[in-house]
């Protein structure tokens, strides 16, 4: 009976999925998720129950490290995966509608909890956990938290982390099998009081230690220090090996994401970002002397754009720096108190046309920027 | 006159949450458009609270690093003897209530600095949701509307003939829906993130004011003009 119920709701979703795709141009992705919780609220656990689940969590560089690890475990036998970034419930529910033996699942900080305890996952990937969209986390103590009720329930799930973040050490404290992984510390921007105990936490360099015991100078595997994107592929591959699978080589710069696009005989790198630790790596890695800032400030983007303040764009200084978008505004005076001289448009292809044809533009643009500009 | 001014920046690293930092940067850079040397001095957790400053600020706060905060401001009475003194400090949502009777945190009730004669509850604790959004009140102090963002579960009710910072136009403000903020002499709380002197550079000239003693030559700039209008228009 319950199959069937299944099979039904699963054969719906698809239905929804092929009308969302033909006749709405959207993804699909979503709406036969949706349909299939609603249908049948069990049916992540039901639809993981035959495969072996590896989940990725973090705060920056969800989508592209799944889909790091998506290859590396394709070695093993077929893998299901949310591929676009649908990383709630109905985006989980719908790749796991797939017929495969492994699910390689990207999933939302919020929704993991739920989503480890339905799945049952063989490994979970934990990347980094840091501010990000307030006026829904509201708080990265709230969220660790809640992470480590999930991590500690989950007795038969290897952790990867990277033990350079109190919160992630945090959240599997009380795990039966973590691998912890340095990249030889790294001050994290949030972590001025220790998530365990509450008492301040002390840093030397990039190495913490609090005295109720929390610290990374005990690491499982040890790297050299690198990007973000360096970071993930290491870890991508360490999640992959826990599972059998042999380390690749990936391109740590294929796990920036990024989008190239031709413009009016000007090359735009489109760089996706999202909060003070994602702006700050991007800010990094901006290779031209011509930039584009795109800030958005809707409900992914953050309602809140108080954070721009908690960035230094002073590596811009010199460049020719234009800047759009909804919340173009609150850039422009953020850049303009910073001494960063700047120009303000009304569009991206404004501020393109601010750059003679053949140039090569840096443009850093906010989430649902940056997925209007890839859809284009 | 002072001819420096002396900005301090409380416990960012604790009271930095929601990007409350700025407010030092634009009163700086606001400043130095008229002339008047000033300087952002971060003073951490592990520092001597310095007694000369002209300007203090404190910003939010996750629980945890709110009775750090507390804990550490609690170990001199310098900030108390600058204030004596004459100096403007702007209190921010968790430095709000920090500044207060009493306020609540990580589940504890606990006394403030009683610089202000206010207290403050979790509203999740009297089942009230927390408040985030937009926000903009009317401020008769500064003489004009501000806007901010506002992100906290605090509810803040102000002794009798305190006086609010503003009366609020939209969002919640100290949680009754009708006022925000308090203001006594040179002390200011609010629970407008954004940063606050950043949307409103009327409040930022305000401290600046206080600070040096005087009114201030006027800047004009268009930028921050546009900026504080487009958001008064917007927030509604």
């Amino acid at each position: 009976m319950s199959a069937a119920r299944l099979s039904f709701a699963i054969g719906l979703g698809r239905l929804a999925s092929v009308i969302s795709r033909v006749f709405l141009r959207k993804s699909g992705q979503t709406i036969s998720g949706r349909i299939i919780i609603r249908l049948y609220p069990n049916s992540i656990k039901l639809l993981s129950a035959e495969k072996s689940v590896l989940l990725v969590s973090g705060t920056n560089g969800k989508t592209s490290t799944t889909k790091s690890l998506s290859q590396i475990v394709s070695s093993l036998g077929k893998v299901a995966s949310n591929t676009t970034g649908s990383n709630l419930n109905w985006g989980v529910a719908n790749a796991l509608m797939n017929h495969a033996p492994y699910a390689v699942l990207e999933v939302d900080e919020l929704h993991l909890p739920n989503v480890i305890a339905e799945t049952n996952p063989k490994v979970v990937l934990l990347l980094n956990l840091t501010r990000d969209q307030l006026h829904r986390m509201h708080e990265v103590k709230r969220v660790a938290d809640r992470w480590r009720d999930a991590c500690t329930k989950a007795t038969e799930t290897t952790f990867v982390i990277d033990v350079d973040d109190p919160f992630l050490n945090y959240a599997t404290q009380s795990s039966s099998q973590v691998v912890k992984v340095s990249f030889g510390g790294r001050r994290h921007p949030d972590g001025s009081v220790c998530p365990a105990c509450g008492k301040y936490l002390n840093w030397s360099g990039g190495v913490y230690e609090c005295s109720c015991g929390l610290n990374n100078k005990t690491a499982d595997q040890t790297f050299p220090d690198g990007s973000a994107g360096y970071r993930n592929a290491v870890l991508a591959n360490i999640a992959g090996e826990v599972m059998g699978a042999k380390p690749i080589d990936i391109d740590a710069k294929a796990l920036e994401r990024t989008i190239t696009k031709e413009i009016g005989g000007s090359t735009a790198t489109i760089r996706l970002t999202k909060n003070p630790a994602s702006w700050t790596e991007a800010l990094r890695g901006v290779d031209s002397n011509n930039v584009i800032l795109i800030l958005n400030a809707r409900q992914v983007d953050g309602l809140d754009t108080s954070w721009l303040w908690d960035v230094s764009y002073a590596s811009l200084k010199g460049k020719k720096v234009v800047v759009c978008g909804e919340r173009g505004l609150d850039m422009a005076y953020r850049l303009h108190v910073e001494g960063i001289e700047n120009t303000l448009v009304d569009s991206f292809e404004e501020a393109m046309s601010a750059f003679p044809a053949g140039s090569r533009v840096s443009v850093l643009a906010a989430y649902t920027a940056f997925f209007a500009l890839a859809s284009k | 006159m002072s001819t420096s001014l002396k900005i301090v920046r409380i416990h960012n690293e604790l009271l930095g949450t929601y990007g409350d930092q700025g407010n030092a940067d634009v009163l700086s850079f606001r400043a130095k458009a008229r002339s008047v040397e000033a300087g952002v001095l971060d003073v951490s957790y592990l520092d001597v609270m310095p007694t000369d400053g002209d300007i203090y600020l404190m910003g939010g706060a996750e629980d945890a690093a709110q009775l750090l905060s507390l804990e550490a401001l609690q170990r001199d009475n310098n900030l108390q003897a600058a204030l004596e003194r004459g100096a403007v400090l702007l209190a921010i949502c968790a430095g709000f209530q920090i500044i207060g009777n009493s306020f609540e945190a990580s589940g504890k009730k606990v006394g403030g600095l009683g610089l202000l004669n206010i207290d403050s509850a979790s509203g999740s604790n009297i089942g009230k949701k927390r408040f985030v959004g937009d926000i903009k009140i009317k401020s008769n102090v500064v003489g004009c509307e501000l806007t901010g963002f506002e992100n906290h579960a605090g509810y803040t009710t102000l002794g009798a003939g305190l006086q609010p910072l503003g009366s609020v136009v939209v969002g919640h403000g100290n949680g009754d829906d009708k006022y925000d903020g308090a203001v006594s002499g040179n002390i200011f709380g609010t629970y407008l993130h954004g940063p606050v002197l950043a949307r409103n550079p009327e409040f930022a000239d305000l401290l600046l004011s206080r600070a040096v003693g005087e009114p201030l030559e006027p800047f004009n700039d268009p930028l921050a003009i546009q900026y504080a209008e487009w958001r008064r228009k917007v927030t509604k």
